[in-house]
């Protein structure tokens, strides 16, 4: 297909503001009369609050809020599981500290030095109680309870032994499966807990009006999600709640729950009667959000024909002090392992446990870095021990074109409908020199060398032909200005990955309108249709696909009333941009000379006083197409450092109709550099004696990969697939999320390739290289020993 | 309170702004302990904000012209302020000094920081100390009323820790002129590149044909403070330069050093890797040694 501008390169419509530090982040919104708030965050890892003196911080002129000043509902910060799933066990500030860095009071004042001044003359007195860094100690009959209960659908529910949620899934029968089987497989993954590391650190600023309404400007992926939940939290009606969108500096799914900050500054501002601002420092925000760290253990069996039989896959998540979206995390998890390959029988059976430990949320992926991790290093396992080349087994057994795909879980399910996984993986292959990869084990010296392959994908939206256990679905409201230029009013966020310039392009494509005459209008909740947020890889899917339904309906005012105009059929009508008028023309090709401009046509309604070429359209989309993606690592180990060099990248994404192609190639770059931290590096480990971070929340134990390390561009090679999603607006699908999923399984299986040792645990770092190598060259020396042993005895028998 | 700021500088302290060299001796005369003299202030201000120091003055070096810039005088003179940046980029030759720099943290950083705050930070993890340890450099170091000059080994009593006086500055970095057929390396490990280092080491080897006629190694991140391990350069000297040598070299260094185990890395890593990137640097300097 040829299209007009989908495909195209163009200036971003927010870089000039970016790259010259114009653009308004919630940290840079400054009111009239606003004070400035700073947090009070529990020391200590689990501890229940006596008593907080607040008198001096008082004395000096700060406003204080404590528990008692704030309402006590129970909320859950994602609002975007329907209500039944909806697990609430947090409140604005904590009456316990759950965590270490929990927040248990705020003050507000004229400045933030003054504020930080009244908040160390805050004396609070704690009750200390037992913590827990670790899900097995946690899970103890006599451990202290994290929480007592949680709210589920206006129920109160007890909380057993800080078990958060358990969730069971079953396809068939997995004992008949395994009794299949020729070979059985298993092995057990432990995943760590990263970081976001997005560069904003959560901020917001409310600005309360006297007739009790509020104006907010938060760091957020959805500004409806939060407008709500402020007003339930606060009881102001919605029209009195408004959210305005400012630019985001990256979230990595950071920012999809309401932050934790919003409400402490509503009700500051509130209580002080005026615009309040509250911004993170880089050790709060480290202290506030993680990946979700599980342990998967996973068991598959396999036929001499390699088919698989059965799959079982048992998860324990470690979800920290709350249960942010726990529920849904164990459901992904089950639904990213059967959409990877085919199990004709299938079991999950997953837990997530509460600890005393930073909370845990989506990271750019959702429990599918995670999933892929364990599934795409026990495939490459299988397949080499069965000696099948690991591409072709995988092709063998894919969730691929009309399969039925898991897009959010048991209850989000589509039939695959746009699959380049054969194209990428033959791509890839011969980009990366896949045939001429090392064996392994056969390489001695310092360096060895190593190329790893896996798959993945990740979901385009979370919609489906039934309404799921999430809400999924955008707006969009698009109008015709006087001179022919075009407004697009839409709520969804841009993370910065380019989905609004995406959503910009798709309405430009379908009304004909040279992409400089489309404008991208400020948002906030008072003027926007409701979408549900931009994650789960929706934006070009889902935001973009409300978006088209708008303009088509726009296109077709714009028919209607230019055959009036020129006297013929609306059917017989077209418009494409002339980039001369630079606007949108349009004509009928059998009388070419019959044409108007979008603008002469747009003036025309206004001057005869017909109104406004405009629609508001709502979009669910009944499918969730994978966006699937390869990855092909080659690497060099270091074995006297452990270090390991990416040399080479591979990366092939099917995200259909590519859309921003520059930004596409950025999305598939940003997924290794953020993978290769995964895979390598990055882990948050907690001090068990304190329940602190051991890098006590500093940057610089943060142990983010940079620019430095990766390969240099040219070394990453990106490749699309040349495939159309019919349910996608002009045949595009997700990217985002997808760029990073099977990153940390093709680091592992290249370093297999390499060394000849399979790494289950994240990260790979250089200390585990060496101890394994270490107890590899032990075994080799005990096993020459045995077999020299073995010979003298053989040897002395013949003699 | 969570006890981990880096956003907010809550201690209140006066801030001096001297253009000469004389009126940063005089305040650090008047003030003594109290004060803290800061340069690029990449780490003063960090340990400011986590109030592990607290000066109730603050004495800014950037605008002491006297204590910028690179001269040759016999030995190679480098003010203290002199940025790692312009280090690197105007030192080339010394290839374990220039090395140390080009991994300094970030592009940012390199750009801030300073030689002189680099030592007087006195970090055992900090890179440009083992490199100047190989060279012999030595500090001068100055107050109100006198000026001496240090060997730099002396220089460093512990974390954080140097032999200045509270009135004095460290005012010059000294470098004396290389012999001849010398060459020097340095190499750090750290687990990624913006980190500070698991361990880095620095060799400086001098040859006369084959013949080893003088060594350095010194090492970063194993001990109190930057360390020169000793033996292992007596060793080295008056023998034939062979990988073999080097290799046996590096694990006699290794042994030389007590390291610890930390958040960067374990005692065993460190001491196992010192001993390949002591070899490496010596394998490199020697290379260099032409």
């Amino acid at each position: 297909m040829s299209y007009q501008i989908l495909g195209n390169d163009y200036f971003r419509k927010d870089g000039i503001g970016k790259v010259t530090g114009r653009e308004v982040y919630a940290s840079d919104v400054t009111l009239p009369r606003m004070w400035h708030a700073r947090v009070l965050r529990s020391p200590h890892a689990h501890a229940r609050i006596k008593s907080i003196d607040a008198r001096a911080a008082q004395e000096l002129g700060a406003v204080v809020l404590t528990y008692a000043d704030v309402p006590h509902l129970k909320y859950n910060e994602r609002i975007v599981s329907i209500p039944p799933h909806l697990y609430r066990d947090r409140t604005v500030l904590a009456d316990k500290a759950r965590h270490v860095g929990e927040a248990v009071a705020a003050v507000a004042a004229p400045t933030e030095q003054l504020a930080e001044k009244a908040l160390r003359a805050l004396q609070v007195e704690w009750e200390i109680l037992p913590h827990y860094t670790d899900p097995l100690a946690a899970q103890r009959a006599d451990a202290e309870p994290i929480h007592d209960s949680y709210i589920l659908n206006g129920q109160e529910i007890p909380v057993e032994n800080n078990v958060a949620v358990t969730r069971v899934v079953q396809v068939g029968d997995i004992e008949e499966g395994f009794a299949q089987a020729d070979h059985i497989f298993e092995r057990e993954f432990v995943t760590s807990r990263i970081y976001h590391a997005q560069m904003e650190t959560k901020s917001c600023v409310c600005d309360p009006a006297p007739d009790g309404s509020i104006t907010v400007y938060p760091t957020t992926q959805s500004i409806h999600n939060v407008r709500q939940l402020l007003g339930e939290i606060f009881s102001i009606p919605l029209h009195k709640v408004n959210v305005k969108r400012v630019a985001i500096g990256g979230t990595f799914g950071s920012s999809i729950q309401m932050n934790s900050i919003i409400p402490i500054c509503v009700a500051l501002a509130l209580k002080a009667k005026r615009p309040v601002k509250l911004v993170s420092t880089r050790e709060e925000d480290m202290y506030d959000h993680v990946r979700y760290q599980t342990k998967l253990k996973l068991k598959i069996g396999v036929t001499r024909e390699g088919k698989i039989t059965a799959g079982h896959m048992q998860a324990l998540a470690d979800i920290g002090g709350h249960n942010i979206q726990a529920y849904a995390l164990l459901s992904v998890l089950a639904g990213w392992t059967a959409s990877l390959y085919n199990y004709p029988n299938l079991k999950f059976e997953g837990k997530a446990v509460y600890t005393n430990k930073t909370p845990s949320c989506a990271l750019q992926g959702f429990g599918n870095p995670q999933a892929t991790f364990a599934a795409e290093s026990l495939m490459d396992e299988i397949a080499t021990e069965l000696d099948w080349d690991p591409i072709e087994f995988k092709l063998k057994n894919y969730v691929g074109l009309g399969g039925t795909f898991w897009g959010q879980g048991p209850s989000v399910q589509s039939i695959v409908r746009s699959d380049g996984v054969p194209q990428l993986l033959h791509d890839g292959a011969q980009k990366i020199g896949w045939r001429a990869r090392p064996k392994p084990g056969t390489q001695t010296g310092r360096y060895r060398h190593g190329i790893g392959m896996a798959r993945g994908f990740h979901t385009s939206g979370a919609g489906a032909p039934k309404p799921g256990e999430v809400i999924d679905y955008s707006g969009a409201f698009i109008k015709i200005n006087e001179d022919g230029s075009v407004d697009i009013v839409h709520a969804m966020m841009d993370h910065g990955g380019g989905t609004l310039e995406a959503i910009a392009k798709i309405v430009a494509e379908e009304l004909g309108v040279p992409i400089e005459r489309v404008g991208i209008s400020p948002a906030d909740t008072l003027t926007t249709v409701y979408d549900v947020v931009t994650h789960a890889t929706r934006g070009v899917y889902a935001g973009g696909g409300a978006a088209h339904k708008a303009a088509v309906k726009v296109k077709q005012q714009i028919f209607d009333y230019a055959s009036r105009i020129l006297g013929l059929q609306a059917d017989s009508l077209m418009i494409e941009p002339d980039y001369e008028l630079m606007q949108g023309v349009i004509y009928c090709p059998n009388f070419p000379e019959r044409r108007i401009t979008l603008g002469a046509l747009a003036k025309q309604l206004q001057v005869n006083s017909w109104g406004t070429l405009a629609a508001v359209e709502s979009l669910r989309q009944v499918n969730c197409p994978p966006a699937y993606v390869t990855y092909f690592i080659d690497l060099t180990v270091d074995t006297e450092t452990g270090q390991v060099t990416t040399n080479r990248a591979a990366i092939g994404s099917d995200c259909g109709t590519v859309v921003n192609p520059a930004m596409a190639i950025g999305q598939l770059e940003g997924g290794l550099s953020k993978g290769m931290g995964y895979a390598l590096v990055e882990d948050n480990q907690w001090d068990a004696q304190t329940g602190q971070l051991t890098s006590k929340g500093f940057w610089i134990d943060g142990k983010t990969p940079a620019i430095s390390e990766a390969p240099f561009v040219e070394n990453i090679i990106t490749h699309f697939a040349n495939t159309y999603e019919p349910s996608g607006p002009f045949g595009a699908k997700g990217i985002g999320e997808a760029a990073t999923n099977p990153c940390a399984a093709a680091y592992a299986n290249a370093l297999y390739n390499a060394l000849d040792i399979r790494f289950t645990e994240l990260p790979i770092t250089a200390e585990k290289i060496l101890s394994a190598l270490a107890a590899q060259d032990e075994r080799a020396s005990r096993a020459s020993d045995y077999l020299e042993n073995k010979v003298v005895a053989v040897m002395q028998a013949a003699e | 309170m969570l006890p981990t700021n880096t956003h907010i500088l809550y201690p209140e302290f006066d801030y001096h702004a001297p253009t000469t060299l004389y009126e940063v001796t005089e305040l650090l005369a008047q003030y003594g302990d109290s004060a803290r003299v800061m340069a690029g202030g990449t780490d003063l201000l960090v340990q400011m904000k986590m109030e592990r120091r607290q000066p109730s003055q603050v004495i800014s070096l950037m605008h002491v012209n006297a204590l910028q810039g690179i001269s040759q005088n016999g030995s190679l003179d480098i003010g203290a302020t002199t940025s790692i940046q312009e280090i690197h980029r105007r030192l080339p030759q010394l290839y374990a000094l220039a090395e140390a720099c080009n991994g300094f943290s970030s592009i940012q950083i390199m750009y801030m920081a300073t030689l002189g705050g680099n030592l007087c930070n006195a970090s055992p993890a900090s890179d440009s100390a083992p490199p100047l340890l190989t060279y012999d450099a030595r500090v001068t170091l100055k107050s109100k009323t006198a000026e001496r000059v240090l060997p730099l080994e002396r220089f460093f009593l512990g974390p954080g820790k140097t032999a200045m006086q509270p009135d004095e500055l460290l005012a010059q970095i000294s470098i004396p002129a290389p012999l001849p057929h010398s060459g020097s390396a340095f190499i750090k490990i750290s687990r990624v590149v913006a980190d500070i280092s698991q361990v880095c080491a620095a060799a400086r080897l001098t040859r006369e044909g084959n013949t080893i006629r003088d060594a350095r190694i010194a090492l970063g991140s194993v001990a109190p403070t930057p360390v020169r391990a000793a033996g292992a350069e007596r060793d080295l000297i008056g023998e034939t330069f062979s990988p073999a040598l080097a290799e046996k070299i590096g694990k006699q260094a290794a042994q030389e050093i007590s390291p610890i185990s930390d958040v960067r890395a374990t005692r065993e890593y460190r001491q196992q890797v010192a001993a390949v990137i002591v070899r490496d640097a010596l394998l490199r300097a020697w290379e260099r040694a032409q």
